[in-house]
């Protein structure tokens, strides 16, 4: 096991009777990484995530964080772990202050901390008031503030993002960067690909309770083999002489196999000179609907 | 081992006194059983209450019918309302166990319970004692073991909610379920018993009789209310018919509670998220 993996899955298995929800899952998550695990409702995301948290117990398999196996609640309450569980509603007559203190108060953290963390979120001006007079994104807020009180080793967050406006997603996505670069790990259950593309350093991707892919961006970019576009107003006209190439051009955008980028780069600025063009890579969400439309072929 | 638990109770007192239904519902009970002391002045014209045994058993009859309703409601969506909101998987990922998160609910439901007692009970008391002259080592006893079987008895039916809540999928069947049962519990099974135990029409084993006391909570409840003032004339049969010593019942009741805590205990324990 690398020294620095904070989280080691090995072979996990849960099912419920005949059901398989979780079935041998593999992965790991360094310190100072942050892990997308993407799959549509009901791929087993949750089950991994309460398996992590210790609260389901696996069927069969290891899991191992911060070096010590859990295989029940009480193996994970010795870890300094931050849980955000998604659409949370926190105690709505309490103000955020309060509520604060009640998560702080159990994690026996100084009740200063709070203070900073209410500042820290934006949260100061609205402290003394009801979680109930909240909106959306300040509830949202609250939640992933409670996750980070104690400054956690393992961050757990499940649907941080959803509902809430670009300017709360990247002010979420911002303090999940900064956790990261403190050398939190970070796992984060989402569908917003889009939004969560520029932010993870790996991605695993599951349907029906096992791994259909699994790397960071690029690696599935190869591992997926998606066609990557190729613009520029002097393509056509460049790439005339080739005929194999002559064949993929339309309307001066080139459309050619991950494989086959390196080489054609090359053969646009060395061979033909030409320079202004862009590259349009699939994203994520390419790649998991790529994924989940081959779920039957074994893509990893 | 205890500092969550209070955290715990600590939060759903404050977050149950923020709920005006509690504060509501304890000015009722407040209201009915000063009203019960004191109707009888409009009668008379004269400050004065009925006969202790009387109104004990007066008193005990709004608790047995408006305490295990309150408990109802103050329990009936501790673990399904925060499975629904999410909060119970979140205290579960934090350093607590099952165990302590039942009892620091389970305390701070009692608290806000026994805070709605004493001060309904109580204030009733003081206001004998200062309007009738009522002497204080008459009316402590008695307001003493009616506070405390009160106590018991809403102990209990937090604990009916709490096994509830941790079977259901939805808050709604939570509360229908226990209303059903607190109409069941307190007012047919009840009913039925007063009924039996005051037709002499009715030739019913003494041995039956005492089993079905000790089968409802409520009842013991009642039970206890009766020993602990008997009565002297016309109804004294109703408390002669109550063959159990007065500590006899409070170990019935502390049973019963005992009995709803490992239930609640184990089904918490063995709760599947």
């Amino acid at each position: 096991m690398p020294i620095n993996s904070v989280i080691q899955v090995q072979n996990l298995i849960k099912q419920y009777g005949e059901f398989t929800a979780v079935g041998n899952i593999s992965l790991q998550v360094h310190a100072g990484e942050t892990l997308a695990l993407l799959g549509h409702n009901g791929a087993g995301k949750s089950s991994l995530i309460k398996m992590l948290l210790g609260i389901v117990k696996p069927t069969s398999g290891q899991i191992t964080m911060m070096g010590k196996t859990v295989t029940h609640e009480k193996d994970r309450r010795q870890i300094n772990l931050g849980y955000l569980p998604e659409n949370i509603s926190l105690y709505e007559k309490l103000t955020g202050k309060e509520v604060l203190n009640y998560f702080a108060a159990l994690k026996r953290i100084d009740k200063s901390k709070v203070l900073q963390v209410l500042e820290e979120f934006g949260l100061e001006h609205a402290q003394d008031n009801p979680v109930k007079s909240y909106s959306k994104g300040m509830k949202q807020r609250l939640g992933f503030a409670q996750a980070i009180l104690s400054s956690p080793d393992i961050l757990l967050l499940d649907e941080p993002t959803v509902g809430l406006d670009p300017q709360a997603s990247l002010f979420m996505y911002q303090k999940i960067d900064e956790l990261k670069r403190q050398g939190c790990a970070i796992v984060v259950c989402t569908h917003e690909l889009a939004v969560v593309e520029d932010n993870i350093d790996r991605a695993f991707i599951m349907a029906n309770g096992m791994e259909l892919a699994s790397g960071c961006v690029e690696t599935l970019r190869q591992l997926t083999d998606l066609k990557v576009l190729f613009k520029g107003e002097e393509i056509n006209q460049a790439i005339a002489e080739d005929e194999f190439l002559n064949t993929l051009a339309v309307n001066n955008q080139l459309l050619i196999h991950q494989v086959d980028k390196p080489r054609v780069m090359q053969y646009l600025t060395q061979h033909c000179g030409v320079y202004n063009f862009s590259i349009e890579e699939p994203g994520l969400s390419d790649i998991y609907h790529h994924c989940m439309n081959n779920r039957h072929q074994n893509v990893a | 081992m205890f500092t969550p638990i209070l955290t715990i109770a600590s939060k759903e007192i404050k977050d149950n006194f923020r709920n005006r239904w509690v504060v509501f519902i304890g000015l009722i009970l407040t209201s009915l059983s000063l009203i019960i002391s004191f109707s009888g002045s409009v009668v008379t014209g004269e400050l004065a209450v009925p006969e202790l045994p009387m109104l004990m058993a007066s008193l005990s009859s709004i608790g047995v019918f408006i305490l295990p309703l309150t408990a109802i409601l103050l329990s009936y969506d501790s673990f399904i309302g925060e499975e629904e909101s999410g909060t119970l998987l979140l205290l579960l990922s934090y350093p607590l166990s099952r165990s302590q998160i039942l009892l620091g609910k389970f305390v701070g439901h009692i608290t806000v319970l026994a805070c709605t007692i004493v001060f309904s009970f109580g204030l009733t008391a003081a206001l004998i004692h200062v309007f009738t002259g009522t002497e204080l080592s008459l009316l402590l006893p008695l307001f003493c073991h009616l506070v405390f079987s009160s106590i018991l008895l809403s102990m209990c039916f937090v604990l009916v909610g709490y096994v509830v809540s941790l079977q259901v999928a939805e808050k709604a069947k939570a509360i229908a379920i226990l209303l059903f049962i607190w109409v069941a519990v307190v007012l047919v099974y009840d009913l039925i018993l007063l009924t039996l135990m005051v037709a002499e029409a009715v030739e019913l084993s003494s041995q039956l009789l005492q089993v079905m006391i000790l089968l409802n909570p409520s009842d013991i409840f009642r039970a206890l209310m009766l020993v602990a003032a008997p009565q002297q004339d016309t109804s004294s049969s109703l408390s002669s018919l109550v063959q159990f010593p007065l500590s006899n019942l409070y170990i019935a009741l502390t049973i019963w509670v005992g009995v709803m805590m490992l239930i609640s205990q184990s089904l918490f324990h063995r709760k599947i998220f």
